[in-house]
């Protein structure tokens, strides 16, 4: 009998214990995120600083929310929309991942997107441009940090047809992004009285531009409207300036980030573009650059750019909308960051992410970049508010309940 | 379409320019197959370290210590290539010889980042070959002049080292009969070393000529591999002749294209490469075919 008790009561006391280990692991359950986001391929650049910006974001919220510590999770999105959708599809499915973020490329993010639409999980498009993303391809379990294409060259148009020249000519990245933004740069030709001279198709990874440049260099063109983006870019904006096309034309690029600028040589730059961000714009910014540094010495470029600052915007997005959720449930997230304002953002305006599409609106800026060896290699010659050039809904009627 | 005559003469020869650079890559990848008879899927990533190696020395050292420092560099990384992974597969299915180098290609790219980073590098081309010079209405690079001449010095130098000494007169037996070489008396492993050693050279000078043109990112040995590839096999392989006469046809083909089928530029080498094949398995002046050269047929 005693034996008996005895056993019953060490039973207990085990199960009591297993209990408590039990209820502790659920306690400290990571929250994981995973970030999708290009380590090869014609993006790999981009996405080693959106990576950089995202891990700052973690560490400005102590490491956790809800009390419970953040485990970001990376996969190699490879610039490959099949790749990328496989891999979070793995990340849903085996790692019970439900936040995701990452893409730079429009295609890529397309395909992740429409993987969490269809898991139930949220993806944030950290450095995706085209506006389908926030367009026709919207979706309600996607967000999208970047101004689209609409916003980036409805703010420079005017200003390119008024300074630049009337004449364009557009080189166009031949897919998704690269579509968008001749598609929205012919769209204000009539507004703006500029007039279409000729158009290339440059496929995804092209090394060599010398072809397209002739026919370009040779078109009498006033203004080259380039959407071209990646190593690509870099390519292209190096070779424009082997064929002296800077000399015969001005280069107005609808959006320029300043990796593919710092890239080149000093004397090899002269185009003009729309920039997210610039990291001189703010004393914050300047501030967010030697945390980037002190975080990463080897980082490709050593102060504030579009990606990095994209990538910790979208993380602290994100992690904003866990803490005023109170829950890590998918659909209180989307509810609690549809109409969020950020004012902590760095910038001139405040981070505001409409509800009807999913698109955060906040600044941009205008520059043409200089000669100058360092790292101020971009004059700015204006900023302007995103919302000026935001599509409305009579525009982009975007039904996300569907 | 607004065609004009003068833009077609430019791109005409801004193919010929081309064609000369693509036919410098594509020359020791030719020469390593038809002598060693190796797939040699690591010749692009040799490409690759010769522009790295070019981007590093010049930013300390200078354009000219560059320019001949960083092909040898690469050479000595094709010898150890050749004696640590290369010499196991000689005699093999040329399967292994195309695994075994495709593979430490990927993992050598891994390394570039490691080194050099994700980022994208440019070097400048020097002083002296800055800017444009004017071909009728047409601007265009004087660099790529300049390196249009250097790249067929190159090639007629292969040419006449292949077709005029002895060192190419062995070279050409071994395409045909490696073991009637030995027969012979020559060291058939020190030759397939030496090849091996002179492609790699090859690679690296093509990779610092191209540095100014592209820009310098870890992929673009996997870039330049397919053309250089699809070069040897329409011209022939370990045909000199072949190669140039390759190199142009892509190169002027792909140039032309863009004004008239831009979104298909990038299959029609593959295209080109069919038609021949299907005709002239042999390439246009090959003497062997492929697998016939690797096995031994």
């Amino acid at each position: 009998m005693f034996k008996f008790k005895l056993t019953v009561i060490v039973s207990l006391v085990l199960i009591l214990i297993a209990g408590c280990f039990y209820a502790t692991s659920l306690a400290v359950e990571p929250i994981k995120i995973g970030l999708v986001s290009p380590k090869s391929g014609n993006y790999a650049d981009h996405g080693g600083m959106e990576r950089v910006g995202m891990y700052l974001a973690v560490e400005d919220f102590g490491g956790e929310v809800l009390g419970r510590p953040i485990e970001l999770i990376e996969a190699d999105s490879e610039t490959n929309p099949d790749i990328a959708s496989r891999r979070a599809k793995a990340l849903i499915e085996t790692e019970n991942v439900m936040f995701l973020m990452g893409g730079v490329s429009s295609s890529v993010g397309i395909a992740v997107g429409a993987v969490c639409e269809a898991a139930g999980a949220l993806f944030i498009a950290s450095n995706e441009n085209s506006d389908t993303i926030t367009g026709s391809d919207a979706m309600k379990h996607m967000f999208r940090v970047p101004p689209n294409m609409a916003i980036l060259v409805r703010g420079a148009a005017q200003y390119v047809a008024d300074n630049l020249g009337k004449k364009w000519y557009f080189i166009t990245h031949d897919y998704s992004w690269g579509q968008s933004g001749t598609r929205w740069a012919r769209n204000m030709l009539d507004v703006v009285g500029a007039k279409e001279i000729g158009e290339v198709l440059i496929p995804m990874n092209t090394r060599d531009f010398s072809s397209y440049l002739l026919q370009v260099a040779n078109s009498g063109a006033e203004v080259a409207c380039v959407t071209v983006g990646g190593f690509d870019g870099i390519a292209l904006y190096k070779q424009m300036s082997e064929f002296g096309i800077f000399d015969k034309m001005k280069v107005w690029w609808t959006l320029a980030d300043y990796p593919d600028s710092y890239a080149l040589q000093p004397e090899q730059r002269g185009r003009y573009g729309m920039m997210e961000i610039y990291w001189t714009a703010t004393p914050e910014l300047i501030e967010f650059s030697k945390r980037i540094n002190e975080k990463n010495p080897n980082a490709p470029v050593h102060v504030t750019e579009t990606n990095s600052y994209s990538g910790w915007l979208g993380m602290t997005a994100l992690l904003k909308g866990i803490e005023a959720a109170g829950t890590t449930d998918v659909d209180a997230v989307i509810k609690a960051m549809e109409g969020m304002i950020i004012c902590d953002n760095m910038q001139p305006n405040p981070t505001y992410i409409r509800p009807w599409d999913h698109q955060f609106i906040d600044s941009m800026f205008f520059g043409v970049d200089n000669q100058e060896s360092g790292d101020d290699i971009t004059e700015v010659l204006f900023s302007m508010p995103c919302k000026d050039f935001a599509r409305t809904f009579s525009e982009n009627p975007v039904d996300l309940t569907k | 379409m607004d065609m004009n005559v003068s833009l077609v003469l430019a791109l005409f020869f801004n193919g010929i320019v081309l064609g000369l650079i693509y036919a410098v890559v594509a020359v020791g990848f030719s020469l390593v197959l038809g002598v060693a008879q190796v797939i040699n899927f690591s010749h692009g990533l040799l490409f690759a370290f010769g522009a790295y190696f070019f981007w590093s020395i010049s930013n300390t050292a200078g354009f000219w210590i560059a320019l001949f420092l960083s092909p040898i560099l690469v050479a000595i990384m094709g010898l150890l290539i050749e004696l640590l992974l290369v010499r196991r597969v000689y005699g093999q299915d040329p399967l292994f010889g195309l695994l075994i180098t495709f593979g430490f290609a990927l993992a050598m790219e891994e390394v570039i980042r490691m080194i050099w980073g994700k980022v994208a590098r440019s070097v400048s081309t020097p002083a002296f070959a800055q800017g444009q010079l004017f071909i009728g209405d047409i601007i265009y690079s004087k660099y790529r002049i300049i390196l249009a001449i250097v790249s067929l010095f190159i090639l007629l130098l292969v040419w006449w080292v292949i077709t005029r000494t002895s060192f190419g007169a062995i070279i050409k037996a071994g395409m045909f009969d490696s073991e009637m070489i030995s027969a012979l008396g020559h060291n058939l492993p020190l030759l397939r070393t030496g090849i091996f050693v002179i492609g790699a050279f090859l690679a690296g000078l093509a990779g610092v000529i191209a540095a100014p043109l592209w820009s310098i990112k870890s992929g673009m040995g996997t870039d330049i591999l397919m053309p250089a590839f699809i070069i040897a096999l329409i011209g022939g392989l370990g045909s000199i002749k072949g190669t140039i006469v390759a190199g142009l046809l892509v190169g002027t083909v792909t140039s032309l294209a863009v004004l008239f089928i831009p979104r298909f530029t990038d299959i029609l080498p593959y295209l080109m490469l069919i038609v021949v094949l299907f005709y002239k398995p042999k390439g246009l002046f090959g003497e062997v075919t492929v697998l016939g050269e690797v096995r031994g047929e």
